[in-house]
């Protein structure tokens, strides 16, 4: 058991947070990892401490659950990044839609309204007749 | 009114509508700051998990507990380290000015990951198992935290003004920097006195 396995347990935790650290920027769900993400911390700690007093053996036994834990918390949240990056876009294309025909509705509403009530507006002001007051 | 007013009128509701239509598309461009301070936050209860009892006259072999707590609110996921450290009235405290640790060794450690607003809480235990008066001075060797036994050979001088052997234990939260790949002392400590003398 080598101080090396410690700083390399130490590198699969650094990558599975940094891993679920990306999937949290692109609203992935991480609450599942993070919770795993903290079992491996304690193993982590307790591997670290266990070294420290010479404890190797029990060191050696934390280390691998780390990487083991770490390891696999860094595919799924690559898995879970990626789901979410395509949700994203795809929510995006109907915002998109969404908006363009909204849009488009609203523009064509706005003219015909606009000419209907112009019409109107003068139609009604050539049937006014003038009125003439006697003084 | 004239026709030129209702003209107005029309034109401006119109852009209100298209505002309003358009804010799917807008809101993808365009993002607002989530605003209010970012920051992390360290504390200790006593053994009832208030702010009182914290042990201080304490005896070799006798179990003390209290509560350690980190809070989160740096608005997003983030990666802690509590490194628990034991020293002596003249042994170096950690410096806030300079954000700089205490270069003592950590006794014990915590590591725990936090989502954003979410709380750790957690019992700690501790016990000093070995210690005695040699020449004056108080040696503690060995301490237990949560029933690890840790061996630190500190000594405390008889403090004549307090009347007593002083020892402190503190805990300091450390937070992991993902650009540097390390952790860093993120400029809290949190501990109490304890009184060796009975």
């Amino acid at each position: 058991m080598a101080a090396s396995s410690i700083s390399e347990a130490e590198g699969w935790m650094a990558k599975a947070y940094e891993a679920v650290l990306d999937a949290e920027r692109v609203d992935a769900d991480v609450s599942g990892l993070l919770v795993r993400l903290n079992d491996a911390a304690v193993l982590l700690s307790e591997a670290r401490m266990a070294f420290d007093v010479g404890d190797f053996e029990a060191a050696a036994g934390y280390v691998e659950s780390t990487s083991e834990v770490g390891c696999e918390i860094v595919d799924e949240a690559e898995l879970l990044k990626i789901e979410a990056a395509n949700a994203r876009v795809y929510s995006s294309w109907i915002f998109l839609a969404i908006s363009v025909v909204g849009v488009s509705v609203v523009v064509v509403a706005s003219v015909v309204g606009y000419r209907f009530f112009k019409r109107y507006y003068y139609g009604r002001l050539v049937k006014m007749k003038p009125r003439v007051e006697s003084s | 009114m004239k026709f030129n007013d209702y003209r107005t009128v029309f034109q401006v509701s119109s852009l209100a509508l298209v505002l309003l239509a358009a804010s799917p598309a807008l809101s993808l461009i365009v993002s607002f700051p989530s605003g209010g301070e970012s920051f992390s936050e360290l504390w200790l209860l006593g053994p009832d998990n208030v702010a009182e009892n914290f042990p201080f006259n304490i005896q070799a072999g006798q179990e003390n507990s209290l509560f350690l707590g980190v809070s989160n609110h740096l608005g997003n996921s983030a990666y802690y380290l509590v490194s628990v450290k034991f020293r002596n009235q003249t042994q170096p405290l950690p410096n806030i000015n300079s954000s700089e640790p205490s270069s003592l060794p950590s006794i014990h450690e915590f590591q725990l990951i936090l989502a954003d607003g979410d709380v750790w809480e957690t019992p700690v235990t501790f016990e000093i198992l070995d210690a005695s008066v040699e020449g004056g001075s108080m040696v503690v060797k060995s301490v237990s935290i949560n029933d690890r036994i840790v061996q630190v050979d500190c000594s405390s001088s008889w403090d004549s003004e307090d009347r007593g052997f002083y020892f402190q234990l503190f805990f300091e939260l450390w937070i992991y920097n993902s650009e540097r790949s390390t952790f860093e002392f993120h400029n809290r400590f949190v501990g109490f006195w304890l009184n060796m003398t009975g």
